[in-house]
């Protein structure tokens, strides 16, 4: 019944309703957004980014059964890409354009799309643990090649973002900082008023360039020769520190001393200053002030949002079904036109694109991108969220997205509540994630939407497999 | 020149360790046919019990012993507990288990142990010996290193060639229903299987730690060395695990003494994914047949 169903639907139907159902969750979420505590924000903000790489994932490690641990590295390829671009380039190339973030998060698509074709024709000639190894290399050897380019990567240190806050946006953020003793209207700035030129654009770029070759700007006589060396002698006796030089408890006086009354109470505070979100309701709070936090939600959102349109499509599509047919027994697929390989690698590209913007979007959010934070540790986040939620159903990585977040700040709330040394605290949602897993491997594969779904199917009398 | 063959000296003791740990990988594909990617964590934890014990007795071969033994009762545990009930199921699932018991290990041992790396006192000198008017880069400690590897990879191929066990266990490993017909124990011989891999991993966690510090991840990085080893050697092979696993020993020893430590992961991951390109099937493999 429901195959013929299928057959009946018009695939242009099918994007049309695609459509119209991320459309919808689309404006919820920014409704969700604008309505929330900041802070809930930035954890909305976490989430979106999360299942925008994990949509990936579910192509990859549900749908093409190719167990990946490179998707951190992935994402590291797509956040380095939007570093680099937004930092250096201020035109398109060959079209000449003016550069824009947008153009960078394409670009990081595109590092993504290239890297991902690479690995991906790798991985299509290996089978399940030989994949999982050779990925896992590329996990841990994102720091290695990080310290390899350090003048162009940053090493160690990765690089600072110059995040393309909208017009306004830094200006806001620069009279919340500033003038925190100030009023609260110091906090708030005007869209209407801004000045039209985008604030990131006018960072100026060339002053990094003139500070990259310093040696231009100075003549040969001011270059330091050794005659210039300090030696022993430009320091007289007289100005070495002895011991009558430290400072004892009689140089402070008990007048400088700390007493009670000098804590600072509320009324120190005007109550202007207070933080609390604008009462009078969205719009306002919209309009009248830059919260970094909406801010970065909004746009993970957006970005999760199309990439699960493109998702959608693609996995209740033909390819969705080519994935599988290869997953299952690659045989049977050849035998009828598919090619294994050719379905691999492109399970590979698209999960590798969806990490990279994924990846942009965490640099952006984190205004830094560096080696720490996409290593091993981010790409077995990746694999723990996508097999708890559920392996081959996009809900399930939203749902893997929205437990990679809330897990420890549940932990951190629970250890608050009982003072749980910080040892614990730290490693306790790691913990909790490893044995999930295995719980999850051995008693319900198809994670929480695989299991609901049995569930639903048993009730309704139809059997089928937890991964299809 | 001198250089070179300092590198290359330099090198066999790490060559040995990744062995161990190759090896580890190896035994544990030849009795249930899967990559044991938990094994460096159970490396880990059972380095980190007999950092303790020699922390409260001040006896190394002790710590040794309780961490071997401790290592065989973590992979029978881990085989118990994760792999015999997965193993009929999906494999992709198998692989994933096996990180979620990695992730497991790491956090517990973090709980435990805390992160900050600490140092293991080896048992004797680590430093470089004197002989013929300069110094070299072997130190007793090395000596020690090798030689107890040379034993142990002795000990599995006289266990594997002339024991009716080691014989029930090559049987169990080639082909398990004709295996079973013969009147071999199947199930005990897998669980043997994981047991000796936990106990050689054990051996190689205890001896490399004194060589760097421990930290719950401090491991990660031989699990790529160990896993490049083994697959290049074939992952069915005993003396191909020990080969290129001293051999990649060199070859990290090489990169990062004429260029950076930093650059041996990027060299271990080329020679992966060449040699998984050329003959994925191992140089000391066995070609079987295998699925599209």
């Amino acid at each position: 019944m429901n195959n013929v169903k299928n057959l009946r639907t018009f695939p242009g139907n099918r994007i049309i309703w695609h459509a119209v159902i991320v459309g919808i969750v689309w404006l919820l979420l920014l409704l969700l957004n604008n309505n929330i505590d900041p802070l809930y924000s930035s954890y909305l903000a976490l989430v979106a980014m999360y299942a925008t790489a994990m949509f990936g994932m579910t192509i990859l490690v549900g749908l093409s059964g190719q167990v990946s641990l490179g998707n951190g590295a992935l994402m590291a390829v797509g956040g380095y890409v939007f570093a680099l671009t937004s930092m250096n380039w201020q035109t398109v190339p060959i079209i000449g354009w003016q550069w824009n973030a947008v153009w960078s998060m394409v670009f990081s698509g595109l590092g993504g799309i290239l890297i991902g074709g690479i690995v991906g024709g790798l991985a299509a000639r290996l089978r399940g643990p030989y994949l999982a190894g050779l990925t896992l290399g590329l996990a841990v050897g994102v720091p290695a090649i990080t310290n390899r380019f350090p003048e162009l990567l940053g090493g160690e240190n990765g690089l600072m973002l110059s995040v393309p806050y909208p017009a306004g946006g830094y200006a806001a953020l620069d009279s919340a900082l500033g003038s925190s003793s100030d009023s609260s209207s110091g906090a708030t700035v005007d869209p209407n008023s801004a000045v039209e030129e985008d604030q990131y654009a006018e960072l100026d770029l060339s002053e990094f360039e003139q500070g990259a070759n310093p040696d231009a700007d100075l003549a040969p006589e001011d270059l330091l020769t050794d005659g210039d060396l300090l030696t022993e002698e430009d320091f007289g006796v007289g100005d070495q520190l002895t011991d009558g030089d430290l400072l004892t408890e009689e140089d402070f006086g008990v007048g400088d001393q700390l007493t009670d009354g000098d804590l600072l109470t509320d009324e120190d505070f005007g109550t202007g200053t207070d933080l609390a979100v604008d009462p009078t309701g969205i719009t306002d709070a919209f309009d009248s002030g830059f919260i970094i936090e909406r801010w970065q939600a909004s746009m993970a959102i957006a970005v999760a949002c199309l990439v699960a349109f493109a998702a959608l499509n693609l996995v209740r599509g033909r390819q969705g079904r080519v994935w599988k047919a290869v997953r299952d027994d690659p045989v049977a697929a050849a035998v009828v036109g598919i090619s294994p390989s050719g379905s691999k690698i492109s399970a590979f590209v698209v999960s590798s694109l969806f990490a990279a913007l994924a990846g942009a979007v965490f640099a952006q959010i984190l205004s830094f991108i560096g080696p720490g934070a996409f290593g091993l540790g981010l790409s077995l986040s990746l694999l723990v969220g996508i097999v708890l939620g559920g392996r081959s159903s996009l809900l399930g990585a939203i749902l893997g997205a929205l437990l990679l977040v809330w897990l420890p700040e549940l932990v951190d709330g629970l250890s608050g509540d009982r003072g749980w040394p910080e040892q614990i605290t730290n490693n306790a949602p790691n913990l909790l994630y490893g044995l999930l897993v295995v719980a999850v491997v051995l008693a319900a594969p198809g994670g929480v939407t695989g299991t609901v779904r049995a569930w639903v199917d048993k009730a309704r009398g139809k059997t089928r497999s937890p991964l299809s | 020149m001198t250089n070179f063959i300092d590198y290359l000296l330099g090198g066999f003791s790490n060559g040995a360790v990744i062995a161990l740990m190759a090896l580890a990988l190896v035994l544990v594909w030849r009795s249930t046919r899967m990559v044991n990617f938990a094994q460096v964590g159970q490396a880990m934890f059972t380095t980190y019990v007999a950092l303790t014990i020699q922390q409260s007795t001040g006896n190394w071969l002790l710590a040794l012993v309780v961490a071997i033994g401790a290592g065989a009762i973590l992979g029978v545990i881990v085989f118990f507990l994760v792999i015999r009930p997965v193993k009929n199921s999906d494999s992709t699932g198998a692989i994933i288990a096996t990180f979620g018991v990695l992730i497991a290990l790491q956090a517990g041992a973090g709980m435990i142990w805390g992160g900050d790396p600490q140092g293991f006192i080896p048992p004797v000198d680590n430093a470089g010996l004197e002989f013929a008017g300069r110094i070299w880069p072997i130190s007793p400690y090395d000596i020690l290193v090798l030689s107890a590897t040379a034993a142990l990879v002795i000990g599995l191929t006289l266990l594997f060639t002339k024991t009716s066990l080691g014989l029930s266990m090559r049987a169990s490993a080639f082909n398990p229903e004709v295996a079973r017909l013969s009147g071999v124990r199947v199930n005990r011989m897998l669980i043997s299987g994981w047991a000796i891999a936990g106990a050689t991993g054990a051996i190689g966690g205890v001896l490399i730690a004194p060589a760097s510090t421990i930290s719950p991840n401090s491991f990660d990085i031989l699990l790529v060395f160990a896993f490049t080893a083994a697959v290049i050697g074939g992952l069915d092979s005993l003396i191909g695990a020990v080969t290129f696993g001293i051999g990649t020993g060199l070859v990290i020893s090489l990169v990062s003494g004429y260029s950076d430590s930093g650059n041996a992961a990027i060299v271990a991951l080329v020679l992966l994914a060449l040699n998984l390109l050329l003959k994925p099937d191992g140089v000391f493999g066995h070609h079987g047949a295998r699925s599209v």
